[in-house]
């Protein structure tokens, strides 16, 4: 990242320190001026910590009424089957076996299956209609099934990449080249940070299913943004954040006085050299500190009652995806903006059947249990649930140990529930065999602009200059809000 | 300027219409703000130049021009300074090189076209507001009729507005984007105070602050200035007896000494290579999907190595992107070559080898340019740059450059084992390595014809000869056995490379284009043959006919931004939406500097290091804050935090715990267990070193692409997988974990510690000097001391009381305990060690 195209925001921001710096410090700093450095009020600036820690968001963003507050992206990694979850297509069934009629395929990126006989490969589950809607939910999915009101299903998702690596990254941020933010950078970012307790976008991840495919750090990097956006990973073994439990042989009150002795010091040190950039580092170290009691407080479900316990299905500590969920709650309570939740197993090259039961057997149930739990604290309706994977899968028949589907891009589902979304409605659709969206196509970068307007952020406002260009999260192409799946 | 041009001549009455109306709105306005605005002291002097005026517009406008306290002359306007800016950024993304996309067929990027008139009208007429289009519709109230348009999102702020008005008035003086202007031999400007000037160099330093009249900072203490010198060019902090050395040293050549002493050092080249191999972004592993391990650790070394010979800067291009091709290849350009191959690959399954073909060809032109040229091309790929002039064209020119590369065997045998296979790749022996193997055979042959001579000779000699034969023999082996794969460049016939439309590696219309330049830039003349990355290479780095001034400046910027924490100018962009160099002719002087000095590196940093302004202080005076606090003038040095590997180094080396020894594979420190485990194809297993490779520098550390050590990552290093030319320096709660929990850290404070308990020295008052002294390189202030005694009181207290609780923290990493030691002396000495190494100060260059 460059730091010199200019990071207007963070200049402003420096010059903001500078100011705040010089007003109070006048030109000898007084130990007892000093104090008021730390615990005085100041303005909240852009991406200024203010004195509890907190990040505030851009100045004038929202800029509209936003219907939620925060995101958790449900990313089923891997990429699960629309024809085996969402899509119903009888069709399909009938020519199941036959070769795919080529003017579907000709030309078209193909992943595994390139030079081998396209083969058509109807649903391998029974669907049935569900809800008031009667959206089409397979047999894969009856807890699903029970919260068919709360969800939208967008049948008609396209992306442009088709192998994993490059369809994560386009997914999270808008193209596939390396160095972009992901899309939680951009969001706390734009919006700032409501807890000075933890990181404002926050990454778990389980697995479960067939051969997980990777997950780089990079899908929830901050790119050109500055570097304090970036997603922070929580794990469920060993330290639950790199680094925030004290060494071994150092218990918190040991490591409270050494993290005071070096805050008396480089404020002594502040008052010799006037530099405004320790003010920073020794809030990085007091956020720090909270870190150490806050993050084992979150991680620590101890106090959850049993029948939470039982409605998730989650056993504490076991870095399951039920967990994760429950764990996802927890981070929304606290203020958390972006809550990205990766469940890795969804990439059913063969043994689709299998797998799909394993991957709904692990998922199902915890994912209704989120959507329940926040509805009953009121929280669903400040909150934007999205489900989905990477992309689809094949209408076309592939067998790598068993019936199963390669990658496909060119129409595919994923859902979203919470604040400001038609529950209860699918969106969209595709062709009789499940290949193109043909019906209300919808781009990854509308997905983008849709969640960023819920957020009350216009996207075609929401910039950021790196290397001479203003970069968007939904990029230069078209894109538009879905404001038909809005309630 | 999107013109509908049927009713234009309407239009343009209309349009001054609004000028005259809205020029009179606009300066009552404007005065009003001004008025308001009124700072109680002189304005800060980036603010300055917003209210230089000398035209009579109109009335008003004179009354504001005799507001402004200072006036400048009109002749100092600097169109690539002042004037560009404002165009390239609120104007030329619609009027600019970008046909598809150029409103009304006006390009304000040219000033052919911005002045020339169109149907009796043109948008930039000097000296004349009132025929200048441009001035009407940038002011226009009529919202149709207003540019920028308000769908843009790029409204000129009122100063801009105002620049631009005076600036034509003055008479719109155009010149060449500076990147692109030859470099001009500039005098030295004249200083009033000639006597602070140490180098040529400073003149042009002083000249600016001296006009804008900011006084200088004092120079920094000798301990600062050590510390700044020995980061700087070796990127570790000094040792206690170069510390005392240089104090005691008198001598009025003891700075340049030390300089020498320095860029002599074999650590130098290390800390050279962790800013080079963010530049060309190299890593240990492939970085898309597996993120495999890949050979390549050869060409960090040769990176090294390079730097401490100071290989000439231009040898050093010509062996990276042609080091197969030269007519004197050898091994270490062959090694050199593997910059080619340092992109981010995969062989995925289901991979489309010609998608990824073209990702590769896409990904090497952004980097070379990048890296020499200072441009950001990558917008070429799908569409004609929208503010430099890079075409679409150019942009696939560049790729058919590396169409000779033998890149796609991997995508069918890469495999996913560790390291995966990437041929063309080869063995190889660093030439250190290769140079003791050859003294090694020159003894063994001696050894062999002693041997031939006494063969009838006794037998104890006989058997000493033996012993020192076999004795080679093993050595002998023992380095073979050092031989390492790496990446080489091989050239095979070139792939057809055509022009991609929008950048869609499916469509085949685009026509095919050969290896050539950016036209804007010339030619090459290759003669009969196809153009080679050999002709790349050269053109390069050809001053006289070639980008060799155009690369200078962008390496001379960079070598600035080592010595100074920051560019000169931009030091990623030298296209219109970069910044412009604040001092463009010490630019243009530094940029000759260096092509006649024969490329030379260690010249130039030399040649800064020697200035009086690289030894000013950093703190800033009052003065200074306010007017010019970004330090535009560089009226006194920046500080900063360490780059990543540096803070580690610090660390390591206080500690004593440091390894200092050149090249080799990669190091693993230790990492958080399971940090990898996302990774698949295949499952990996991080294991640390457990050996001494556990404590060496960073530059050496295993860079993983996908899951970059956490450490490194929490401190801005970047993951490489694009060229990074400056990094971020950010300070966040997970930098302040990773300093205070890190094992590495931990260890390295107790290093630390031992070395304070093995002192003769027992008292604790002593020890605490000595502690403060090895880390700050400064005696502690009676307040330091007394916050690191009451530290070390408090853990003593504690550890006395839980001797287990000392056990588990000196069990913390490899380092072996001294035998007999006080464990809760050790422990209580390591918590205070490690204060010492979270200090601001311990990881600030000052």
């Amino acid at each position: 990242m460059n730091t010199t195209q200019a990071h207007a925001e963070e200049h402003i921001c420096q010059q903001m320190r500078r100011r705040a710096f010089l007003n109070r410090s006048g030109i000898g700093l007084g130990s007892a001026a000093l104090g008021s450095l730390f615990g005085a009020d100041a303005s909240r600036a852009w991406g200024q910590e203010s004195p509890s820690g907190m990040v505030a968001g851009l100045p004038g963003l929202p800029h509209l009424p936003p219907r939620v507050k925060r995101v958790i992206f449900l990313c089923m990694a891997g990429g699960p089957s629309h024809l085996e979850t969402f899509d119903y297509k009888p069709k399909l069934e009938e020519i199941s076996g036959q070769p795919m009629p080529e003017s579907y395929t000709a030309g078209q990126p193909i992943a595994q299956l390139q030079g081998q006989e396209l083969r058509a490969q109807g649903p391998l589950t029974k669907f049935r209609q569900y809800g008031e809607g009667g959206l089409y939910i397979s047999d894969y999915f009856p807890w699903h099934a029970k919260m068919a009101n709360e969800i939208c299903v967008i049948k008609s998702l396209q992306t442009e990449q088709i192998n994993h690596d490059p369809a994560h990254t386009f997914m999270n941020t808008g193209t596939a080249l390396s160095g972009r933010p992901s899309m939680g950078s951009w969001i706390t970012y734009g919006l700032g940070v409501e807890t000075n307790q933890l990181p404002g976008f926050v990454v778990m991840t389980s697995v479960g299913g067939r051969n997980p495919q990777p997950i780089a750090s990079r899908q929830w990097s901050a790119g050109f943004l500055p570097s304090k956006f970036q997603g922070v990973e929580f794990n469920s073994t060993g330290d639950p954040v790199n680094y925030v439990s004290p060494p071994r042989g150092v218990p918190l009150p040991q490591q409270q006085q050494i993290i005071e002795a070096i805050g008396t010091l480089d404020r002594h040190r502040l008052e010799q050299v006037r530099n405004p950039e320790l003010e920073t580092r020794i809030s990085a170290y007091e956020m720090a500190f909270k870190m150490q009691m806050s993050v084992p407080d979150l991680m620590d479900v101890s106090d959850e009652p049993k029948h939470v316990l039982e409605m998730y299905g989650a056993t504490p500590g076991d870095g399951s995806y039920a967990s994760n969920c429950l764990l996802a709650r927890r981070l929304a309570e606290r203020g958390v903006r972006f809550i990205h939740l990766y469940h890795r197993g969804w990439d059913h090259h063969g043994g689709l059947e299998k797998y799909m039961q394993i991957c709904s057997d692990l998922t199902d149930r915890p994912t209704y249990a989120l959507v329940t739990d926040l509805k009953q604290r009121g929280m669903l309706d400040d909150t934007l649930i999205i489900w989905g994977g990477e992309f689809g899968r094949t209408p076309m028949f592939q067998g790598k140990g068993g019936v199963g589907r390669d990658h496909h891009i060119k129409g595919f589902s994923m859902w979203m529930a919470g604040g400001g979304i038609r529950g209860g409605t699918s969106y969209g659709n595709t062709d009789e065999l499940g290949y193109y969206a043909v019906e209300n196509p919808v781009h990854v970068r509308d997905l983008h602009a849709t969640m960023l307007h819920l957020l009350g952020i216009d996207h075609t406002r929401f910039s950021y200059p790196y290397q001479g260009l203003d970069s968007r999260l939904t990029g230069v192409l078209p894109s538009r809000v879905v404001k038909e799946i809005i309630a | 300027m999107a013109e509908a041009s049927s009713n234009r001549s309407a239009s343009a009455v209309f349009a001054k219409m609004f000028t005259i109306f809205s020029t009179l709105i606009y300066n009552g306005w404007l005065i009003r703000e001004f008025a308001r605005s009124l700072p109680p002291c002189p304005p800060p002097l980036v603010d300055r130049t917003m209210i230089k005026t000398t035209w009579p517009l109109l009335g008003i406008s004179l009354l504001l021009s005799l507001l402004a306290p200072r006036l400048a002359k009109s002749d100092e306007w600097d169109f690539n300074r002042d004037i560009r800016p404002i165009l390239s950024g609120k104007c030329i993304s619609c009027h600019g090189p970008d046909e598809e996309h150029r409103g009304g067929g006006l390009r304000l990027d040219r000033e052919a076209s911005a002045k020339e008139p169109r149907e009796g009208v043109a948008a930039i007429v000097a000296g004349n507001l009132d025929s200048s289009e441009l001035i009407s519709r940038i002011t226009a109230t009529d919202p149709d009729f207003r540019m920028p348009p308000a769908e843009a999102g790029k409204e000129l702020k009122p100063e801009e507005i105002e620049k631009l008005k005076q600036w034509i008035a003055a008479g719109a003086r155009w010149s060449e984007h500076w990147a692109y202007q030859r470099p001009e031999r500039h005098a030295d400007p004249a200083v009033e105070n000639e006597g602070w000037c140490d180098s040529w160099i400073d003149p042009f330093v002083l000249s600016k602050l001296e006009r804008a009249g900011i006084q200088p900072a004092d120079d920094a203490d000798r301990v600062t200035l050590l510390r700044r010198l020995c980061f700087d060019l070796t990127g570790l902090p000094p040792t206690a007896t170069q510390t005392t050395a240089f104090l005691q040293d008198t001598s009025p050549d003891a700075l340049s000494r030390l300089v020498e002493e320095l860029l002599a050092s074999p650590r130098h080249g290390e800390r050279m290579a962790m800013y080079w191999l963010d530049l060309v972004r190299y890593a240990d592993t492939v970085g898309y999907h597996g993120d495999q391990d890949h050979n390549i650790s050869p060409y960090r070394d040769w990176v090294i190595a390079a730097f401490n010979e100071n290989l000439p800067f231009d040898q050093f291009t010509r062996a990276q992107l042609a080091g197969d091709l030269l007519p004197d290849a050898n091994v270490d350009t062959l090694i050199a070559s593997g910059y080619n191959r340092l992109l981010q690959t995969t062989h995925e399954g289901g991979l489309q080898p010609k998608e990824y073909l073209a990702i590769y060809a896409a990904d090497r032109v952004r980097n070379v340019s990048a890296v020499w040229m200072g441009a950001t091309m990558g917008c070429a790929q799908c569409h004609t740059h929208k503010y430099d002039p890079y075409t679409l064209r150019d942009f696939y020119s560049m790729v058919a450059f590396f169409a000779d590369l033998d890149e796609a065997q991997h995508f069918k045998v890469g495999g996913n084992s560790l390291p995966t296979n990437r041929p063309p790749e080869v063995f190889v022996l660093t030439k250190q390595e290769r140079e003791a193997y050859r003294n090694l055979t020159g003894q063994l042959e001696t050894l062999r014809q002693e041997l031939d001579r006494v063969l009838a000779g006794t037998a104890p000699y006989r058997e000493q000869l033996d012993k020192e034969i076999a004795d080679i023999q093993k050595q002998l082996g023992e380095l073979a056995g050092k031989r390492r794969k790496t990446m080489v460049s091989s050239a095979i016939a070139p792939r057809e490379i055509r022009i991609l439309p929008r950048g869609n590696w499916q469509d085949d219309s685009g026509e095919v284009v050969l290896p050539a330049i950016p036209e804007f830039l010339g030619a090459l003349t290759p003669g009969q043959t196809r153009a080679t990355r050999l002709d790349l290479a050269r053109w390069l780095v050809d001053a006289e006919h070639g980008a060799g001034l155009l690369t200078a400046r962008v390496m001379v910027n960079r070598l600035w931004s080592l010595m100074f924490g920051r560019g000169l100018a931009d030091l990623s962009d030298f296209g219109g939406q970069g910044s412009p160099p604040t001092h463009p002719e010490l630019l243009d002087r530094l940029a000759l500097e260096f092509v006649e000095s024969g490329w030379d590196i260690k010249h130039m940093l030399r040649s800064l290091a020697l200035t009086h302004a690289y030894r000013l202080s950093s703190v800033p005076t009052p003065e200074q804050l306010q007017r010019d606090p970004d330090n535009h003038l560089w009226g006194r040095q920046n500080r900063f935090r360490l780059p990543a590997e540096m803070v580690r180094d610090n660390s390591l080396a206080i500690s004593g715990l440091l390894v200092e020894s050149h090249g080799g594979p990669s190091a693993r420190p230790y990492q958080p267990a399971g940090y990898y485990r996302h990774l698949n194809f295949p499952t990996r297993e991080y294991v640390a070193d457990g050996d001494h490779s556990q404590w060496r520098r960073g530059v050496y550390v295993h860079w993983q692409r996908q899951f970059l050590h956490p450490m490194l990552k929490a401190f801005d290093a970047p993951s490489r997988e694009e060229c990074t030319a400056e990094r971020p320096r950010s300070n966040t709660p997970l930098a302040a974990l990773a300093l205070l929990n890190d094992p590495s850290f931990v260890e390295a404070a107790r290093g630390f510690a031992q070395r304070i308990l093995a002192l003769e020295e027992t008292a604790d008052v002593a020890r605490l000097k000595f502690a403060f002294h090895e880390t700050l390189s400064r005696q502690p202030e009676e307040l330091e001391s007394r916050v690191l005694a009451k530290t070390l009181a408090e853990q003593r207290a504690f550890y006395a009381s839980q001797p287990q609780a000392a056990e588990e923290l000196l069990s913390i990493g490899l380092l072996k305990l001294p035998e007999n030691v006080d464990r809760v002396e050790l422990a209580s000495w390591t918590q205070v060690a490690r204060v010492l190494l979270n200090l601001n100060e311990t990881i600030t260059r000052n």
